[in-house]
């Protein structure tokens, strides 16, 4: 009874054991900033120290560009809250205003895309055929989605 | 059928017939009463049995070898599955955030992140 008792709980321990460890290991860290996205991509891609490094130069470029966009993205959408407010409170539209605004907010959605674009293409030319196919693949629906999206 | 004119009771006939043609009991009949009273006044004979063959089974220690073996496979199993489904989790948690990071018009693709939530940051 004692030999079978020490033989459940040793294959209970062990089985636990080898779980922890090699969940551990394994598992994939989260993804939130360019450093633990340039790790994911490091680790998914197998890319190699010279193309990390060339990312991560090319990220860190465009650093200043996409701080820039944000900021005016959100201006934009501060203004259109506005331009809602005063329509909801006065019952008024000052279509001046928000023909200005869009015109704005669509110069504004090709700048983002194309700059998004650019990156893209430029990061694409660091990786390999293989590297690149997998980026894509990755990247293509989401941007397709994305530029759905704000065509609607 | 008894005779007509027969003054036993029909009840008779009917035990002669049966004594006739009923099989003699086997030797063994007592006994085998005897066990299968003694097993429904005390059920957990059974699970005794049971026990005393797992018992038996891992008192020999290849099997014993083989389940903790098993056990380690069977964890690491659970764990590269646990890993796998984290990985595709991870997958789908990069892009959004990338595509937050390289333009912030898209951080609404998924309808959970602000214009100041964007994670550019100067």
């Amino acid at each position: 009874m004692k030999r079978t008792f020490i033989a459940l709980i040793l294959g209970l321990v062990c089985g636990v054991a080898a779980h922890l460890a090699w969940f551990g290991v394994r598992h994939p860290a989260p993804v939130y900033d360019l450093e633990s996205q340039l790790a994911w991509m490091k680790s998914d891609f197998h890319l190699n120290s010279a193309q990390l490094a060339r990312i991560r130069a090319l990220h860190e470029q465009s650093r200043p560009r996409m701080v820039a966009l944000a900021r005016e993205v959100a201006r934009m959408r501060r203004e259109f809250s506005a331009i809602e407010e005063t329509r909801q409170k006065a019952g008024e539209v000052d279509f001046v205003k928000v023909s200005r605004f869009v015109v704005q907010q669509r110069v504004l959605d090709h700048e983002c895309l194309d700059s998004a674009r650019q990156l893209v293409a430029a990061t694409a030319e660091i990786l390999t055929p293989k590297q690149r196919d997998q980026y894509l693949a990755m990247l293509t629906p989401a941007i397709q989605a994305a530029v759905g999206g704000s065509l609607n | 059928m008894p005779p007509p004119n027969d003054p036993r009771d029909p009840l008779d006939f009917l035990f002669e017939r049966w004594r006739d043609a009923a099989p003699e009991p086997s030797d063994n009949l007592e006994s085998a009463v005897w066990r299968r009273i003694a097993a429904n006044e005390n059920p957990t004979g059974l699970r005794r049995g049971w026990f005393a063959t797992v018992e038996a089974i891992f008192a020999r220690p290849s099997f014993t070898a083989a389940f903790v073996v098993g056990c380690v496979l069977l964890g690491l199993l659970l764990a590269e599955t646990r890993v796998s489904q984290m990985q595709a989790k991870r997958s789908v948690q990069f892009v959004q955030s990338y595509l937050r990071q390289i333009d912030p018009q898209l951080d609404g693709v998924e309808g959970s992140a602000s214009a100041e939530s964007v994670s550019i940051q100067p």
